[in-house]
């Protein structure tokens, strides 16, 4: 197990000329919510990781998805984790949420609680039947906590509509009730599916500032997703997840820098191309993203 | 903050150990989502309607004899459209949510297999209870109403025809359909999908009411089963102890011959054991700790 402070890093050796710039969103938005980045550097070091993930290796039958990945997770800092389709993101998220469990490797959660991780599956749904007020207190009761509902929901700006069938909620509500139901039993550790996929670019931003607020409480938060911007807006941390490895763990600054980039898109677009072509491989599995 | 989850591959549930209020707790918060979702879903309003208008209406088709007379007129009715019922009511439930892929999050919970899979069970349960129930007692108590004192020759022979044997025949009935259901969550969990879940409750369904008793005839005919052995074997088939146990406790003895019936032991045994058996592969197979 590795206890260094220093996120481990893969080979990055033979960086490929990549294409540039795939339609990840915008960039970052001047006016939106960001990370302190005063110092356009790495990010602090000084709390202790809470997500250790060690030489971790999955596999569907003959597919490889996982292999050898390793990284760390501090508190208070958002680490986004982004790579092609079908990189193993989606699995390498349920790894670390504990729905999966790798074939070989460690996945340490360095925290306590009744409820340790918060989940926001890449396609949250939740009995219609009921309203948000209702699937909250389920969740609260699942922890053995009377949960304020209210106030879950105006975490996420969902207050006004707490008394809504869930069935009734739009792509971009469904997604952010699905963060709130992660807030449930209060988890110091919360891992995101795609929180902004498909929403508008508004939606986008305030999912965005939401997820900032919760990692700036101190809570580890990791996320997977395409959009670019949103990373540059409110990553701390990018993990660039290839072919089942993470290439590279660095600041949107950092990544930028060492790779001679005006964008991140065209920076990660380095870690995850290969020549021309960017690195897609067959989804061999339902599941992943 | 300290070291407190590391896995590695390891099977088992992977929550600690909770005390019994928080268990009980959760039991009754998840039995309780699946009585609101019964009761806020209009097609299951539509299935309580259809079974109360055959149940009901069959008997009044007809002249209602008595207690013992309606028990027989409805058996085989209750026989074959409980399980219906049970799997319609059962194989919507784990499925529903591993279909919705709320499954994923409530596992993010702490909350074991077994309290997931047996707070469902007992929800879907008070529902199917209620479902079934209902129509029966109406019947039970319209009985001294519309009795028609002619035709009450089938049991004056024998017995004294009274309402204990109705409630014995309602009680059999309730542990036919928590027995069954208890089969159809087994295939709720199994089930991955939509399609696969309605194949799979159409053919639990077709050997549940058809199957068991097909294979003691072919035994019987073979030659195989035959005197305690085929009393035996009728228990072990969920109608077939159903069966049973109604001719042994709910007739008054008025079928003194005809086809053999279950040894009432083997039934109650195989009614148990059907249940705990669709539990535990509900349970197991609801979802594995290693991923699905």
């Amino acid at each position: 197990m590795t206890d260094g402070d220093t996120p481990p890093t893969t080979d990055t050796d033979g960086v490929a000329t990549g294409r540039d710039g795939r339609a990840d969103g915008p960039e970052a938005d001047p006016d939106g919510p960001r990370r302190d980045t005063t110092a356009e550097d790495e990010p602090t070091e000084d709390a202790s990781p809470t997500v250790v993930v060690d030489d971790v290796h999955r596999s569907f039958g003959d597919v490889t998805v996982l292999a050898g990945t390793s990284f760390e997770a501090r508190p208070g800092t958002v680490s986004c984790l982004v790579g092609p389709n079908g990189s193993g993101k989606t699995t390498l998220l349920r790894v670390v949420a504990g729905l999966l469990a790798p074939d070989d490797g460690t996945v340490e959660r360095r925290v306590e609680g009744e409820r340790t991780v918060g989940y926001l599956p890449q396609t949250p749904s939740f009995r219609p039947q009921f309203t948000l007020s209702e699937t909250l207190e389920f969740y609260g009761a699942l922890t053995g906590v009377d949960v304020d509902a209210e106030a879950v929901l105006d975490r996420v700006g969902l207050a006004a509509v707490a008394d809504r069938s869930v069935g009734a909620l739009s792509g971009g509500m469904t997604r952010l009730f699905g963060i709130a139901q992660a807030l449930v039993g209060d988890p110091p550790i919360l891992v995101l599916d795609e929180p902004s996929s498909g929403l508008d670019p508004t939606t986008t931003e305030h999912v965005g500032s939401v997820v900032r607020g919760l990692a700036d409480d101190g809570r580890t938060v990791l996320l997977a997703t395409h959009e670019l911007g949103t990373v540059d807006r409110i990553g701390d941390v990018v993990l660039v997840l290839n072919d089942g490895e993470i290439e590279t763990a660095a600041s949107p600054a950092t990544l930028r820098r060492e790779t001679g980039s005006e964008t991140l898109v065209h920076a990660v677009s380095q870690y995850t191309a290969s020549g021309d072509e960017l690195t897609v491989r067959s989804e061999a599995w339902e599941e992943d993203g | 903050m300290s070291d407190a989850r590391t896995e590695s591959g390891s099977d088992g549930d992977r929550w600690p150990e909770r005390d019994v209020g928080d268990r009980a707790d959760a039991l009754l918060a998840v039995a309780q989502r699946e009585v609101d979702t019964l009761v806020r879903t209009r097609s299951y309003g539509a299935l309580a309607l259809g079974f109360a208008l055959v149940v009901i209406g069959l008997p009044l088709a007809g002249d209602v004899a008595g207690y013992v007379p309606l028990v027989l007129d409805l058996s085989t009715t209750v026989e074959i459209l409980v399980p219906v019922l049970a799997f319609a009511f059962g194989t919507w439930s784990v499925l529903a949510d591993t279909h919705s892929g709320e499954l994923e999050v409530i596992r993010t919970y702490p909350i074991s297999r077994a309290t997931y899979v047996l707070g469902t069970y007992l929800g879907r349960a008070v529902g199917l209870l209620a479902v079934v129930l209902a129509p029966l007692v109406l019947l039970g108590a319209a009985v001294p109403f519309v009795r028609d004192p002619a035709s009450s020759v089938l049991v004056s022979h024998a017995t004294v025809d009274s309402p204990t044997y109705f409630a014995r025949f309602v009680a059999l009935t309730s542990a036919y359909a928590l027995t069954t259901l208890a089969l159809a969550m087994a295939v709720s969990a199994l089930a991955r999908t939509r399609r696969a879940g309605v194949a799979l409750a159409t053919l639990a369904v077709l050997v549940v009411v058809f199957g068991f008793d097909a294979l003691v005839l072919v035994g019987l005919a073979q030659g195989v089963l035959g005197g305690e052995a085929l009393a035996l074997a009728l228990g072990l088939s969920p109608p077939g102890a159903f069966r049973g146990l109604v001719l042994a406790t709910a007739t008054g003895g008025v079928i003194s011959t005809g086809p053999p019936a279950a040894n009432p032991t083997a039934s109650v045994v195989g009614l148990l054991w059907w249940v705990v058996f669709g539990l535990a592969v509900a349970t197991l197979g609801a979802w594995s700790p290693g991923g699905r």
